[in-house]
C-alpha cells in the first residue's frame, strides 16, 4: 500500500471507492472543490501490488480521506473537517484509516494552523464510532439532529491537534512516527506559545520505546 | 448603451441585473417585462431577459429572444455578451468565444467581458488568446496578485516557462514588505515559481530558492519533497539521504520516499551485491514501528531464494497473527515469479500443520509481542491464524496463476466453518467468487446475495452483490439491490441517483449486460450516459479557471488541467467507448437493429415481417403513451423552482436514442473512437475498434494504421489475422475511389507483404 496525496487524476477512483463503501456520495466537482481548495489535506491509500493490465490502468484506491478546512468557523478557531473517510472492507486491519487521517491532520496543522479537526458520524454506525473514538482519539462533543438526508442524527466529533506541536519537524533527523501512534494521542498538548511550528527535538532515542501496538480490530 | 432608457426604466434595468446576479429569476422576468411593455424593442432588456430565461432552463426561448435583441441592438456589447453566455451555457465554446470577441470589440475596456473570454480560452486551451487576455487583466489591474498568477499560468501552459517565472518574480518585487505569515496565496505562488524553475531544468537554482524559503514554508510536505527531489537530481547524495529519511519519518508508507532513499544511497534492487545493505536498510525502517507495512513488504519484491523464504515467512506469519484479510492481495504480485509462488504456497501449507501458539518463537526478535499494548489473547491469535491461513489458501487456489478450484472451495468452507462472526461476510464473498470462476454465474450471484444478507447495512457487500447480479444479467434485481443505498428523494429512482453520483462502474456493467442480452437500445443508452459523465467532468473544470486564482492554490490547478487534458484516457472511458463502437458497427451492418429488430433474425422472412409489424405497433403504442404523459405533465402545475430543475428522462429505454444514432452510426462511432485513438492508442482494444470503424467507412489507410499499431502492441493478437484478411479482400480489386497516393502506400506497406 502506498499512502500519498490525492491527485486530481485519482478523483474518479476515489469517487468509486466512496460509492462502493458509503451511503453519502458526491459528484466529481465536489471532490475537485476539496482538492483544489486544500490540496494538502486529502490522502489516498493505493494498492500498488496489482499486476498491470494496460498502460492506462488507473490506481486502485483502497482507502481515502477527503478533508477540508472549515471556511467560516463559527467559533472563530481555524479547524479542519473530515468530509469523508473510508477503507475497502478487503483492506481492513492494515491501519490505513489511521495512517490516512494522521497525514491529513498534520497538514491541517502545519499549513492552515488548524487547532482541531471535526467530523460527523451516523449514530447507528457503531464500527465507525469505535474507530474514531478508540483508534483515532476523537471525542463526541454533541449530536446534530437529522444531519443525514434520511433523517438520521449524527454525532459531532472532534479531536485536538496540539499533539502535533511536539512533532513539528523542521530539522532533518527527528523521529516523529512513533509519537502519533502512542497512547498520548490527543493529550500531548503543551502550553501554547503562539508559535505554529516549534522546533522540538524528538530524537531517535525516544523512538522505539514509544511504539504501541494498537488494537485495530475495530478499524473499518 | 445603444438605446437609452428613461430614468424610471433605467432603474428597473439595474434591478433586472441585480435580480439576475442574485438568482431571483422570477423577479428579473417581471422587471424585464415591465420595461418591455413600454419599450418592446429594447435590445439590452431583451438580452437580459434571455439570460434569465436560460437560467430557468428555457434555453431555446432564450436563444430566440437574444437573436431578436441582437437585431434590435446590433452594436450593444450587452447583447453580444449575453449571446456568448448563452452559447457557453450549452457548452458551445467556440460560438461563445466569437460572441465575446464581438462584445469586446464594442467595449474594449470591459473587464468582465475580458475575464469571461479568458475563461473560455482556458477551457478551449487557446493559450495564445489566453495569454493576451490575462496580460490585459494585469495591465488594467496590476495591484491584484491573482491577475499576475493567472498570466503566469497561461504562459506556463503555453510552454513559455521563462516568461511565467518572470511574471511571478516581477510581482514579488512589487511587494513593499514581506507578506504575512498566513498569506497562503504568497506561499503557494512561491512554490509554484520554484516548480517552474525546476521544470525548466535549472535544478540548482530551484534548490537555492527552496532553501531560502524552507524554514518558513507552511506546506511542509511539498517543500520537503521538492528539496529531496532536487538534491537527488543534483547528485548531492548525502543531503538527499537525510531529506528522504526525514520524509519517511513523516510518512513511512510512501513508496517514492523509499525509492528516493535507495537512490541517494546508490543502492539498486537488481544488484545482488546491494541486497544485504538493502535488507538492512528496510529492517531499520521496519524496526521503527510495528505498524509500518511498506518497509516489511518491499524487500519481498527484490529478494530471491533462501533470503526470500526467510522474509516471506516472517511477513506472512506477522500478517496471519494479526488476521489481516488483504494478505493475499498484498503478495499475489509476487506470483509472476514461479519460484516465489512455490515458496509462498509451501510456507502457507506448512502453517496448516502448526499449532498457532508455537509460532511466537519463530520470531526471534518477538516483534509482535514486543509492544506494551495489551497483547491479544492466545485464543484470538489461534483463531486469527487458522482463519487467515485457510482464507489465504482459498484465495491462492482461486487465483488464475495457481488455480485449483476444488481445493479453493475446500479451504473457503473451512474458513467459513471457523468464522465466529455472523455478520463477517468476507469468506462467503470469496466463496461466491470461486463459484464464479467455476463458471456457475447464477450460483455465484446467489452466493453473493447470501453474503450480502449477512450484513444488509454494509454497502460494500451490497455493491459486490449488485455487480454479480449484473454479471448474471439480473438487471432489475441489481438496481433494486443498489436502491437499498441510493437517496430515496432522487429523481428517476435508484438509477437516477447513480447517474447523479456518476457511478460509472454500474453504468458500464449494466450496459455490458444488456449488450450480452442483445438489448442494444438499453446498452447504448448506458454507454452514452458514461460518455455524458465524461463531458460533465470536462465541464467541471470551468469554474476553477476563476476559483483557483481566488483561492491561490496554483500547483493543484495546473495538475488538474493536465489531468483534464487526458481525461478520456481513463479505463472507464475506454470500456464504455469500446462497447459503444461495437454497437454502432452492428447498427451499420444491420440497420434494422436500430428500430427494434433482434440481433439474431429467425431466418424466417414471414415471421420476421410479423415480428417487425408487432414491434412497430408496440412502438406506436409507446409513443402515444409517452405523448399522453408529456401532455399531462405540461398541464399539471409545474413546481416553480428558482434553482435548477432536473428533468425526467423521456427515453428511459433508449429506443429513440438508438433510432437516432442508427441514422448515421459511423459518424457517431467516430465521436467515441477519436479519444480512444488519441489518448489510449497503446491499448489493443482501441486499435481493433479503430479498424472496425475505418474499414466500414472505406478509409483504408487509417484502417491499415490501426492494424499496424495493433501488431506493434501485440504481434500475436487474435484479431490480426481476421482484420488483415478483411482489409486484403476489401482492396482486391483496388476500389476505384482510392486516391493514387493511398494506393501506393497500401501496396507498399500491406498488399506487397506476406
Amino acid at each position: 500500500m502506498d499512502i500519498r496525496l490525492l491527485h486530481p487524476s485519482d478523483i474518479p477512483h476515489v469517487q468509486t471507492t466512496n460509492i462502493t463503501n458509503l451511503p453519502e456520495n458526491y459528484f466529481c466537482k465536489y471532490y475537485m472543490y476539496h482538492q483544489l481548495s486544500w490540496p494538502q489535506l486529502s490522502y489516498v491509500a493505493v494498492d500498488v501490488s496489482r499486476p498491470k493490465k494496460t498502460p492506462y490502468d488507473a490506481p486502485k484506491i483502497v482507502g481515502y480521506v477527503l478533508a477540508k478546512m472549515e471556511e467560516d468557523p463559527q467559533d472563530g478557531i481555524p479547524h479542519g473537517h473530515i468530509t469523508s473517510l473510508s477503507v475497502m472492507r478487503t483492506h481492513r486491519r492494515l491501519g490505513l484509516a489511521e495512517k490516512l487521517m494522521r497525514q491529513s491532520q498534520k497538514a491541517m496543522y502545519e499549513t492552515y494552523g488548524g487547532k482541531y479537526v471535526s467530523l460527523h458520524v451516523r449514530e447507528s454506525n457503531v464500527a465507525a464510532l469505535r474507530l474514531y473514538k478508540n483508534t483515532l482519539g476523537f471525542k463526541v462533543i454533541g449530536t446534530e439532529a437529522k444531519y443525514y438526508a434520511d433523517g438520521e442524527d449524527a454525532y459531532s466529533m472532534r479531536m485536538d491537534l496540539d499533539y502535533l506541536k511536539d512533532e513539528a519537524d523542521m530539522s532533518d533527523d527527528e523521529e516523529t512516527v512513533g509519537k502519533d501512534e502512542g497512547d498520548a494521542v490527543g493529550s500531548a498538548g503543551k502550553e501554547g506559545d503562539g508559535e505554529k511550528l516549534r522546533k522540538v527535538k524528538v530524537g531517535r532515542q525516544l523512538g522505539v520505546g514509544e511504539l504501541v501496538e494498537k488494537n485495530e480490530s475495530s478499524a473499518a | 448603451m445603444a438605446q437609452p432608457l428613461p430614468s424610471k426604466e433605467q432603474t428597473l434595468f439595474r434591478h433586472l441585473v441585480q435580480n439576475y446576479e442574485s438568482k431571483q429569476y422570477k423577479k428579473g422576468i417581471k422587471c424585464a417585462d415591465q420595461i418591455l411593455r413600454k419599450h418592446p424593442n429594447h435590445g439590452d432588456t431583451q438580452a437580459m431577459k434571455a439570460l434569465v430565461l436560460s437560467c430557468q432552463g428555457k434555453e431555446a426561448e432564450a436563444f430566440e429572444l437574444c437573436k431578436l435583441a441582437l437585431r434590435n441592438a446590433m452594436k450593444s456589447h450587452v447583447c453580444w455578451h449575453v449571446y456568448g453566455l448563452l452559447y457557453r451555457g450549452v457548452r458551445n465554446y467556440e460560438g461563445a468565444i466569437k460572441a465575446y470577441r464581438f462584445a469586446l470589440r464594442l467595449e474594449p475596456e470591459s473587464p468582465q467581458i475580458a475575464r469571461d473570454l479568458a475563461l473560455l480560452q482556458m477551457q478551449m486551451r487557446d493559450y495564445a488568446g489566453l495569454v493576451q487576455s490575462r496580460r490585459q487583466a494585469v495591465q488594467s489591474k496590476p495591484g491584484i496578485r491573482s491577475n499576475w498568477t493567472a498570466l503566469a499560468v497561461a504562459l506556463h501552459l503555453s510552454g513559455d516557462l521563462a516568461g511565467a517565472e518572470d511574471v511571478l518574480k516581477k510581482f514579488e518585487e512589487t511587494l513593499k514588505q514581506p507578506p504575512h505569515k498566513g498569506d497562503l496565496e504568497h506561499h503557494e505562488a512561491v512554490l509554484y515559481k520554484i516548480s517552474i524553475i525546476a521544470e525548466s531544468g535549472d535544478v540548482q537554482r530551484a534548490l537555492d530558492e527552496v532553501d531560502a524559503i524552507f524554514k518558513k514554508a507552511v506546506d511542509r510536505t511539498a517543500v520537503m519533497e521538492m528539496r529531496a527531489d532536487y538534491l537527488l537530481k543534483l547528485d548531492k547524495k548525502e543531503e538527499a539521504e537525510k531529506a528522504y529519511r526525514a520524509l519517511l519519518n513523516r510518512n513511512a508508507e510512501r513508496r517514492d520516499y523509499f525509492t528516493g532513499l535507495e537512490k541517494s544511497l546508490g543502492l539498486h534492487k537488481s544488484k545482488k551485491e546491494d541486497q544485504e545493505k538493502l535488507v538492512q536498510l528496510y529492517q531499520e525502517e521496519a524496526n521503527k514501528s510495528e505498524r509500518r507495512d511498506a518497509a516489511r513488504r518491499i524487500p519481498l519484491d527484490f529478494l530471491e531464494g533462501d533470503v526470500f523464504r526467510e522474509h516471506a515467512d516472517k511477513y506472512l506469519r506477522r500478517m496471519f497473527r494479526k488476521g489481516v484479510p488483504s494478505t493475499f492481495a498484498n503478495v499475489k504480485q509476487l506470483y509472476a515469479n514461479p519460484s516465489k509462488k512455490q515458496t509462498i504456497i509451501d510456507l502457507v501449507e506448512s502453517y496448516t500443520k502448526e499449532t498457532p501458539e508455537a509460532n511466537g518463537s519463530a520470531e526471534p526478535n518477538g516483534s509482535v509481542n514486543g509492544s506494551e499494548g495489551k497483547a491479544p489473547s492466545s485464543e484470538d491469535i489461534a483463531l486469527n491464524w487458522n482463519l487467515s491461513v485457510n482464507y489465504f489458501l482459498a484465495q491462492h487456489y482461486d487465483y488464475h496463476l495457481s488455480r485449483d478450484l476444488e481445493k479453493a472451495s475446500q479451504f473457503v468452507e473451512k474458513a467459513i466453518a471457523l468464522n465466529p462472526l455472523k455478520n463477517d461476510y468476507t469468506f462467503h464473498m470469496t466463496r461466491a467468487r470461486i463459484i464464479k470462476h467455476k463458471g456457475d454465474i447464477p450460483g455465484a450471484s446467489k452466493a453473493m446475495n447470501e453474503a450480502r444478507e449477512m450484513d444488509p447495512k454494509d454497502r460494500y457487500i451490497n455493491t459486490k452483490c449488485a455487480k454479480y447480479q449484473l454479471r448474471n444479467d439480473e438487471n432489475e434485481t441489481a438496481i433494486a439491490t443498489m436502491g437499498m443505498f441510493t437517496r430515496k428523494e432522487a429523481v428517476g429512482g435508484p438509477l437516477g441517483d447513480l447517474l447523479d453520483m456518476q457511478c460509472v462502474w454500474y453504468l458500464i456493467e449494466d450496459g455490458e449486460s444488456y449488450l450480452r442480452q442483445n438489448k442494444l437500445a438499453l446498452a447504448f443508452k448506458r454507454f452514452q450516459q458514461v460518455y455524458n459523465i465524461f463531458d460533465t467532468w470536462t465541464e467541471d473544470q470551468f469554474d476553477f479557471h476563476s476559483f483557483s486564482f481566488r483561492k491561490g492554490m496554483i500547483r493543484a490547478y495546473v495538475d488538474m488541467i493536465r489531468w483534464e487534458d487526458t481525461l478520456r484516457q481513463h479505463p472507464f472511458y475506454s470500456r464504455a467507448a469500446q462497447s459503444a463502437v461495437k454497437i454502432l458497427t452492428m447498427l451499420h451492418d444491420k440497420p434494422e437493429l436500430a428500430t427494434g429488430g433482434q440481433v439474431n433474425g429467425s431466418g424466417d422472412a414471414a415471421a420476421d415481417k410479423k415480428a417487425a409489424a408487432k414491434a412497430r405497433k408496440q412502438a406506436e403504442k409507446e409513443e402515444a403513451e409517452k405523448k399522453a404523459a408529456a401532455a399531462k405533465k405540461a398541464t399539471a402545475p409545474a413546481k416553480e423552482d428558482e434553482g435548477e430543475k432536473k428533468k425526467e428522462d423521456q427515453d428511459p429505454q433508449g429506443k429513440d436514442l438508438l433510432k437516432q444514432v442508427g441514422e448515421k452510426p459511423l459518424d457517431e462511432a467516430m465521436k467515441y473512437l477519436t479519444p480512444l485513438l488519441e489518448l489510449s492508442d497503446k491499448n489493443a482494444a482501441s486499435q481493433t475498434a479503430g479498424f472496425e470503424v475505418y474499414i466500414r467507412r472505406n478509409k483504408y489507410l487509417p484502417a491499415l494504421k490501426c492494424l499496424h499499431a495493433l501488431q506493434a502492441i501485440d504481434a500475436d493478437h487474435p484479431a490480426i489475422k481476421d482484420q488483415s484478411a478483411r482489409l486484403r479482400s476489401a482492396l482486391t480489386p483496388m476500389p476505384e475511389d482510392v486516391p493514387d497516393k493511398a494506393r501506393e502506400v497500401l501496396q507498399a506497406e500491406f498488399l506487397s507483404k506476406q
